[in-house]
């Protein structure tokens, strides 16, 4: 496994709260906004099953809205815990890259 | 692999693990639909990704249990056994109430079948008592089955010993059956010329026939392919829903947070 | 009685599938009978009772090893003991009937002065005590290839043994020689069927304890355990 990808197994929860923070989506649009970020393509089989930890732990919230002409889709939006985590796990996130770059800085 | 044939696998293995498939189907539809791509890439094997969305939703799943009252419908206390100079087991107490599961875990040798024999009344122990609330079924490892009959002539040799008629048995041996994917009972030959699963899952049934109130298993999915296996688990916890008391013996830990109460019988071990 | 006569009717399935030991059943007592056609004829008849009790025994001793496997299970189900050994024994008498017809009718056929009816008191008791006989060696020596060489010794010294030495009488199959001088000599009296009948019913009844024993012993409903 690469590099990229065990860095972004630690850290694709919070990139999925953070991609709701813009608002409201469906499992299609949060990948599309997830690859938009520079994330690169992150396959179903990784986000929906990571949706429905968030969605199971609390931090999301889901309800299912007919498509115009089309089936039913869920929609997942941050929760009040889940906004919150995303500020307190961000604050961490933000302080353990600075300490990482300032490791890895080549003096 | 078409959508339609990955959409109907993924369904299929999420019924398996009772789980409702129509959401995480529906979402993968939709995804698929949007993106155009192929479910092998998106989502990998059907079978795999059913197992990620159990291992997400797994906390949800668990309904609450009411709490254990009224007296056990298997109690085994102080049970000793000793072969020679070995102790196979050492002052083991063991409960089960109607409507619980207990798995049996431990190291080869533990003595998992040696216990389960005692509480069947197959093997006399050394120590300790043994108090049943109910009629009694058992499975062992294996055997327990007789070579040249078919598995029609069992239902119906186990069945009459249950005081059930013959047509009544064969329809229950039958239905058993199919709830472990085996569709050809009825026109099976000799038990000789079954596969190995095949026999075992021909004595699960044997043992559950009749409706015993406490089920006595020793490892009964030996030779079951994985399908099986978890239809097992699911008629397991079927049975247990019915109020069923059930000592499953296993060294498979995946199932264990399905289950009641694990009896770990390595020697110091948690009791 | 019902469940006496399902262990029966499957005891009866599980024998007519193992072709091997029909055959051996239908034609092995038939070479017997044939090996001493040619002299003296009255030998004939002993030992083809001797064949007929030989074959169905060892069909008893196979299959009250193979009923081991299962019998615990159907304990567990709820048959008593008695209801499965005497099953089987009904299963292996009925075979064994089925056995010794032909065999009277060919002796009836083939065999003149000799009295018919006491050949056919021979071959009922001998149906009578060979399946006992099976099963009590199979209730007391688990592994087949034990039971049948203790089979085949009875068998052997059955034929050597001088019938007239006091030990003969300890053979199952003693009744065999004495019922059949009766059967063949002219002269003989029915003593001899008397004292044939009386070690006859004494084989039958030691054999059935024996069963009836080991069976129960080895199946017993265990002391530690108690049912609310």
């Amino acid at each position: 496994m690469d590099r990229r990808t065990q860095w972004l197994r630690g850290v694709l929860d919070l990139c999925v709260l953070g991609a709701l923070a813009r608002g409201e989506s469906y499992g299609y649009e949060i990948a599309q906004r997830l690859e938009a970020g520079g994330l690169g393509v992150i396959a179903g089989g990784t986000l929906y099953p990571a949706l429905l930890r968030l969605e199971r732990l609390g931090l999301l919230v889901t309800d299912w809205r007919a498509g115009a002409g089309g089936p039913a889709r869920k929609y997942y939006r941050l929760s009040d815990s889940g906004a919150a985590t995303l500020r307190s796990a961000g604050a961490d996130w933000a302080v353990f890259v600075g300490n990482v770059n300032a490791i890895m800085e080549v003096p | 692999m078409t959508v339609d044939d990955w959409l109907a696998a993924l369904s299929a293995e999420l019924r398996r693990r009772r789980i409702d498939p129509a959401g995480p189907v529906g979402e993968a539809a939709a995804h698929l639909r949007n993106s155009g791509q192929a479910p092998l890439e998106v989502f990998g094997p059907p079978a795999a990704y059913a197992v990620a969305v159990v291992d997400s939703l797994r906390g949800a799943t668990r309904e609450p249990r009411p709490p254990r009252s009224g007296e056990p419908l298997l109690r085994a206390t102080g049970i000793t056994k000793r072969y020679g100079r070995r102790t196979v087991l050492d002052d083991v107490d063991l409960s089960v109430h109607a409507g619980e599961v207990l798995a049996m875990i431990g190291a080869n040798g533990s003595g998992k079948s040696t216990m389960l024999r005692i509480c069947a009344g197959l093997l006399s122990p050394d120590a300790g008592h043994v108090r049943l609330g109910g009629t009694v079924g058992y499975c062992p490892q294996s055997g327990g089955t007789s070579d040249f009959l078919t598995p029609d002539e069992h239902f119906v040799l186990v069945g009459a010993g249950r005081g059930v008629g013959r047509t009544e048995a064969k329809a229950r041996g039958r239905s058993m059956a199919a709830a472990l994917d085996w569709a050809g009972a009825p026109r099976a030959g000799e038990t000789r010329h079954l596969s190995g699963g095949t026999r075992q899952k021909l004595n699960l049934i044997l043992g559950r026939l009749g409706d015993p109130d406490v089920l006595l298993l020793d490892e009964p999915y030996q030779g079951f392919d994985n399908g099986t296996y978890l239809d097992f688990w699911q008629q397991v916890l079927r049975w247990r829903d019915a109020g069923k008391a059930i000592v499953v013996v296993t060294h498979l830990l995946n199932e264990l947070d399905r289950v009641d109460t694990v009896l770990d019988l390595t020697p110091g071990g948690a009791r | 009685m019902r469940k006496t006569l399902v262990v029966a009717e499957m005891a009866l399935r599980e024998i007519s599938r193992r072709r091997g030991v029909l055959i051996l059943l239908a034609l092995l007592p038939l070479a017997f009978y044939y090996s001493r056609r040619g002299e003296a004829y009255w030998q004939s008849v002993r030992f083809v009772s001797l064949g007929i009790g030989w074959t169905l025994s060892t069909a008893a001793l196979f299959a009250g090893s193979a009923a081991r496997a299962i019998e615990p299970r159907l304990r567990i189900a709820g048959y008593a003991t008695h209801q499965l050994y005497l099953g089987r024994l009904v299963a292996l008498w009925t075979v064994g009937l089925a056995l010794a017809l032909p065999y009277y009718l060919l002796i009836r056929l083939d065999l003149d002065s000799v009295r018919y009816d006491a050949i056919a008191l021979i071959l009922v008791l001998t149906v009578a005590v060979a399946p006992p006989l099976g099963l009590a060696v199979a209730a007391l020596l688990p592994r087949e290839l034990e039971g049948m060489l203790v089979l085949l010794t009875i068998v052997a010294m059955q034929m050597m043994l001088d019938p007239d030495k006091a030990v003969a009488q300890v053979l199952p199959f003693w009744f065999t020689r004495e019922i059949g001088t009766y059967a063949v000599e002219s002269g003989a009296g029915t003593e001899h069927v008397s004292r044939g009948l009386v070690h006859a019913a004494t084989a039958l009844a030691v054999f059935l304890a024996v069963v009836a024993l080991a069976t129960t012993l080895r199946l017993r409903r265990r002391s530690h355990i108690s049912i609310a």
